[in-house]
């Protein structure tokens, strides 16, 4: 076992130790306003590691169930959407939100940019870590919800950050059954300290240039979470999508190793940025997403 | 997909309310009334060899601070020509450090309700699209222009910037904002407007189910007593009344799949442009996912500057 398999192994087994002693208290309330006649919206909040409160949308589709589920793991912004998704007619579906966003934000207030290198320098200080516990907070929390019969299938997606979240959360919980994951975010692996990225990444330069003896510090301490390292732990399928010319999220360089690591990955190269083929892999992605969870898109 | 034919065949209901050009001169004796009190602060974490960074504030519609990122070449004293970047309903301002390098200075404004310009007024999202909708003096959407239309102020008292060459740009909700702001205030030069979000709202409202118009949808079906009186309201903050008084050149770019702006409402907008007009159509392109839209907005905004003649002097 490499030095940096075992870093990234005792950073996970901390944060499930921190993640086992914390009640989640889980808190929910249907929305009158937001839900529709097909389904019902809920407010779920709930305690995720280090006391830290955080939100989530929850959407349960009318009629009996069991249901599979779907779970959105949050974008790098300030702000995660409320459920849109074509299968929320079929599927319940939660966007989970990490510390830091808004409704999340009691005791942390990302800044944007700013989040990619809040308190960089201490693990135990750097609040992006604390994300990923929120990522495996929320699925924990989807399957103890009580609102929702769940059918046993549960897929996860995200873009950006999300991915990476989605990835990482995957690795860590078997009842997880597929993750579609676009653009993964770059950070903990190496190419993301790179000169001359686009933001989010390049926080990491601005805070490499301002802090230039701090290159193998941040390295080290990033590297626990290079979706890399732990993508032979995700058993399942992985949808993955990256854009050629992709510069700020989601490095060709790494979604390829990223992609070879994974053991079961159907890894789509599009023409493009951070988009990471857009509309037309937003298809692929419905598509593939529907027949994982056994449901027809609306 | 929406076709060619869709596009010039969609006829918008929205009419122009008779004192729409009275409400808008009554917010800008407003704003005119309020002290701008434009302050910058430098941010040498974000600053570059060839870009300098400032964290901006200014007051705004109700004497609310407004925070934007402010980008200035950091070679020369200008006066630099200036892009007022506007942003998305739900995205972070943009940190526009790219321009820099060109000798263009770029203002990306956090209208109200965004971080960090959220302190007084904090409606969230979803929220934004229905906060006060009874009433054209309680929308949320009168700051959130007025906060645009000061970013043009707050350019123009800056000794630095060439008040002859001030430009517009955005996507999305910054795609609306651009058109309507550009309507507000004849300084600018030209504009490009992507994906345009705030035109035709019964249409929109009614053509999709996505965030953010569901909001408006949501709002009818919660109080739909009040839904004549939310749509009454939305007539004074719909681009398509805005376009016709705008006389600049404008580019609208449209994606053909857009499933957030129904490209038919954004056509709309574009085809009453009361300037020279460009239009860039998407085929097979959802929302602000045309990867070919960075380049043509940069090539085209460079053009219209003059960036050679900028570089060169």
């Amino acid at each position: 076992m490499t030095s940096a398999q075992q870093r990234s192994d005792a950073f996970w087994e901390r944060i499930e130790a921190q993640l086992a002693e914390t009640d989640a208290d889980i808190a929910i309330e249907r929305d009158g306003f937001y839900s529709q006649p097909e389904w019902d919206v809920y407010r779920v909040r709930y305690t995720s590691a280090g006391g830290h409160r955080l939100f989530a949308w929850l959407s349960v589709p009318h009629g009996d169930g069991p249901f599979p589920a779907l779970v959105r793991m949050p974008d790098y912004a300030s702000v995660h959407d409320i459920i849109y998704t074509p299968l929320r007619h079929r599927a319940v579906v939660m966007n989970a939100t990490h510390r830091g966003q808004r409704n999340s934000d009691g005791s942390v207030q990302a800044s944007y940019p700013g989040l990619l290198t809040d308190g960089i320098e201490i693990a135990a200080e750097y609040t992006l870590f604390g994300a990923y516990a929120d990522a495996l907070r929320a699925v924990d929390v989807l399957g103890g919800q009580g609102i929702a019969e769940l059918s046993g299938a549960v897929a996860l997606t995200g873009a950006g950050l999300g991915a990476s979240l989605a990835l990482a959360t995957a690795a860590r919980r078997p009842t997880v059954s597929a993750v579609a994951a676009d653009t993964p975010l770059a950070l903990g692996h190496p190419a993301a300290l790179e000169p001359g990225l686009g933001y989010p990444l390049a926080e990491l330069g601005d805070y490499l240039r301002a802090n230039p003896r701090s290159e193998g510090t941040v390295e080290s301490l990033l590297s626990v979470v290079n979706p890399v390292t732990t993508a032979r732990a995700v058993q399942r399928p992985v949808l993955m999508s990256a854009g050629s010319f992709d510069r700020s999220l989601c490095l060709l360089a790494f979604a390829e190793e990223l992609a070879a690591a994974l053991p079961e990955c159907d890894f789509r190269v599009y023409d493009g940025a951070a988009e990471g083929g857009g509309h037309i892999h937003g298809q692929v992605r419905g598509e593939w997403l529907a027949a994982r969870l056994g449901v027809e898109i609306s | 997909m929406a076709t060619k034919a869709d596009l010039k065949s969609f006829v918008t209901e929205v009419t122009c309310p008779d004192d729409f050009d009275r409400f808008w001169q009554g917010v800008r004796s407003e704003l005119d009334g309020i002290p701008l009190e434009a302050r910058t602060e430098p941010d040498p974490l974000r600053s570059t060899e060839v870009v300098k960074v400032y964290q901006a504030t200014y007051r705004s519609l109700g004497g609310l601070e407004i925070f934007a990122w402010y980008a200035l070449p950091a070679v020369g004293d200008g006066p630099f020509p200036a892009i007022l970047h506007l942003p998305g309903y739900k995205s972070e301002p943009a940190l526009r450090r790219d321009w820099g390098a060109k000798g263009v200075a770029v203002l990306s404004v956090a209208v109200r309700g965004k971080l960090p310009s959220s302190g007084e007024f904090n409606p969230g999202y979803p929220g934004l699209l229905t906060s006060g909708v009874e009433d054209r003096d309680t929308y949320g959407y009168k700051g959130v222009i007025s906060d645009c239309v000061r970013g043009v102020d707050f350019l123009l008292s800056r000794p630095e910037i060439d008040a002859e060459r001030v430009y517009c740009c955005g996507s999305s909700q910054g795609g609306g904002l651009t058109l309507i702001t550009s309507a507000l205030r004849p300084e600018i030069k030209a504009g490009v407007a992507g994906y345009p979000f705030l035109c035709c709202f019964p249409e929109s409202m009614r053509m999709l189910r996505s965030y953010p118009y569901d909001e408006l949808s949501c709002y009818q079906r919660a109080y739909p007593d009040r839904a004549e009186q939310m749509l009454g309201t939305l007539r004074y903050f719909d681009a398509v009344n805005f376009t016709p008084r705008i006389k600049c050149p404008m580019v609208v770019g449209i994606a053909m799949e857009d499933e957030v702006c129904p490209p038919e409402t954004s056509y709309a907008a574009y085809r009453l442009l009361g300037g020279e007009r460009e239009l860039w159509l998407f085929p097979e392109t959802g929302h602000g996912n045309a990867h070919e839209y960075p380049a043509r907005e940069r090539a085209w905004l460079e053009e219209r500057i003059g960036v050679a003649q900028v570089v060169a002097s």
